[in-house]
């Protein structure tokens, strides 16, 4: 299988700042590759080296087979970059700021008129084409933000919480763009702190934390490595007992693992969890705040790998 | 997927200028600013002063209006680090220089026509011109203070982070330039473009002077001051905005 992406021990110091210490990828073509992990894990800074924008401290990278430092100019006609930012021009138009995206990447101008006019149909947005864009609600213009980055039909896509304040529908609108664009043979990188969109988008994904990757693998197989438990999460008011009453929760041969997550939760991994809620409440004698029963995420994963949450 | 041609940099070039004009006179504040601030002094001299004071100093005012570009190209990138766009624009094909040039091409395109609209407007109310007034140097004189002040934002832009702080810190230049080259009073210092300029200005405009002194030689040194500025805003701009 080729190769869209290859670092070895790839990194980034900000003096002090290890904001990436030595990350390996090897990314095949044509994949939706999830990068998840808290604000601040690295992910963007990790995306700001393969997009060329920033130099990396040190170790090798290949982005569609050029390297980042030497033949950036090759990978910028090849990318396109979706930033966590709403970076677009606030004083001109939808088209203008897709269509100015296409001419400075050499697409014909009958071409690029088409293809905007296709990509705006497609975010709901061809009724104001013509708008400024300094008027468009927040989720619009984070739609012009990703169309900007697709509009020269990319070979590798870079997608930095692309999603990241919009509400629920304009959330979907975006994925399914995303899966559109999938399946023409574009490679995706997607990073996000959104368990379930990782979950959703992802063929295969890294968890990373404090710039290192924690797990990788395909959603399925890191939410395996659980166990096949339901999760039930509890909210306490004794936080001085929660090892103790994790230790009394174990002694029940149904539940598999327990974690103190933050200060007043505890999350445990439970064989038919939902119909044993009881006889768990029996065994550890604690007043509980409130109880939910789901099954694994993603969030659990980097629970249990770190001992905290993804937005903590 | 196919791989599309090399992007020309003249085109690229073309495209981001149209793009930073539109930007620029689809902003009220900013034509308020661009042709407000020098008609404040037209009306000011002309209405306040009376016409004898104002003859004597419209050309000083046409060569005031250039000199507020300075914030404006120094706003105009400090605006394009801030809000990311420099950078979203640097992941495509398109190289700094060009990106650079577009900025200072935009400008010069508002420094014309603003200039145009100065000459008239001074001449509409009542300033005396010269029957022999070189048209071409009356144009050509600001056009090159026009120049120079690029190169002055383009050294602010190199240092500032956000656009309020270009605005702001602007007037450290402008004022000097305005005061001290004796747009609006007596030219203090005699060998910065402004003075070279409204020497110049005031020698085509009210005696209809071509002669190389002290029009040529002056043209000569604010094309230098231009030259210089230009080169090492270029320079110093391009070195913090690489990667890094």
């Amino acid at each position: 299988m080729e190769t869209a992406i290859e670092t070895q021990n790839l990194k980034k110091y900000f003096g002090d700042i290890h904001a990436v210490d030595g990350i390996d990828l090897k990314i095949p073509k044509g994949s939706l590759f999830g990068v998840l992990g808290p604000n601040g894990a690295g992910k963007t800074t990790t995306i700001r080296m393969l997009s060329t924008i920033l130099h990396p401290t040190s170790g090798d990278a290949k982005v569609l087979g050029f390297d980042i430092t030497k033949e950036a100019s090759e990978i910028k006609r090849r990318i396109g970059l979706c930033p966590q930012e709403l970076v677009i021009y606030p004083r001109l138009t939808a088209r203008e700021n897709i269509h100015l995206i296409a001419q400075m990447h050499g697409m014909a101008k009958k071409d690029y008129k088409e293809r905007t006019d296709d990509l705006l149909g497609k975010m709901n947005l061809l009724d104001r084409a013509n708008s400024l864009v300094k008027g468009f609600s927040g989720g619009m213009k984070r739609r012009v933000n990703v169309l900007m980055a697709v509009v020269h039909e990319p070979e590798l896509l870079f997608f930095d919480e692309p999603t990241a304040g919009l509400d629920p529908q304009s959330r979907r609108v975006v994925w399914d763009f995303i899966r559109d664009f999938q399946e023409r043979e574009c490679t995706i990188i997607l990073t996000t702190h959104n368990m379930e969109e990782a979950d959703d988008l992802s063929d295969e994904l890294v968890i990373i934390d404090h710039g290192k990757i924690i797990t990788q693998g395909t959603p399925d197989e890191l939410k395996g490595k659980l166990g096949e438990g339901d999760i039930l999460e509890f909210k306490i008011e004794e936080i001085d007992q929660r090892d103790e009453i994790i230790n009394r929760a174990k002694t029940l041969d149904f539940v598999r693992w327990g974690k103190p997550v933050g200060k007043h939760r505890i999350v445990l991994n439970a064989l038919d969890g939902l119909r044993r809620v009881s006889e768990i409440m029996d065994v550890v004698k604690v007043k509980m705040e409130d109880i939910s029963v789901r099954k694994n995420t993603l969030e659990d994963v980097f629970i249990d790998l770190t001992g905290r949450r993804l937005r903590d | 997927m196919e791989l599309k041609k090399e992007p020309k940099v003249t085109k690229q070039l073309w495209y981001l200028t149209i793009k930073n004009f539109k930007s620029m006179i689809r902003e009220l504040s900013q034509l308020i600013w661009i042709f407000g601030y020098p008609l404040v002094f037209i009306l000011l001299m002309r209405f306040a002063y009376g016409l004898e004071t104002y003859n004597i100093f419209a050309p000083g005012i046409i060569i005031l209006a250039p000199i507020v570009l300075i914030s404006q190209l120094a706003g105009h990138f400090a605006d394009e680090k801030e809000s990311g766009t420099l950078q979203r624009l640097i992941t495509t094909p398109v190289s700094r220089q060009t990106i650079l040039l577009s900025g200072l091409f935009s400008q010069l395109i508002v420094a014309a026509i603003q200039i145009v609209i100065m000459l008239l407007l001074t001449f509409l109310f009542g300033a005396s011109f010269h029957p022999n007034a070189n048209i071409f140097l009356l144009f050509f004189i600001p056009f090159l203070v026009a120049f120079t002040s690029l190169g002055f934002g383009l050294l602010l832009a190199s240092f500032v982070k956000t656009a309020s702080s270009a605005g702001g810190l602007a007037w450290f230049i402008i004022l000097p330039l305005q005061f001290l080259g004796g747009l609006l009073t007596v030219p203090i210092i005699g060998f910065i473009p402004t003075s070279l300029a409204a020497e110049a200005m005031g020698a085509v405009m009210i005696y209809g002077s071509t002669a190389f002194v002290p029009v040529g030689l002056n043209l000569i040194w604010i094309a230098v001051w231009g030259v210089g500025l230009t080169v090492l805003g270029i320079l110093l701009f391009q070195r913090k905005t690489a990667i890094l």
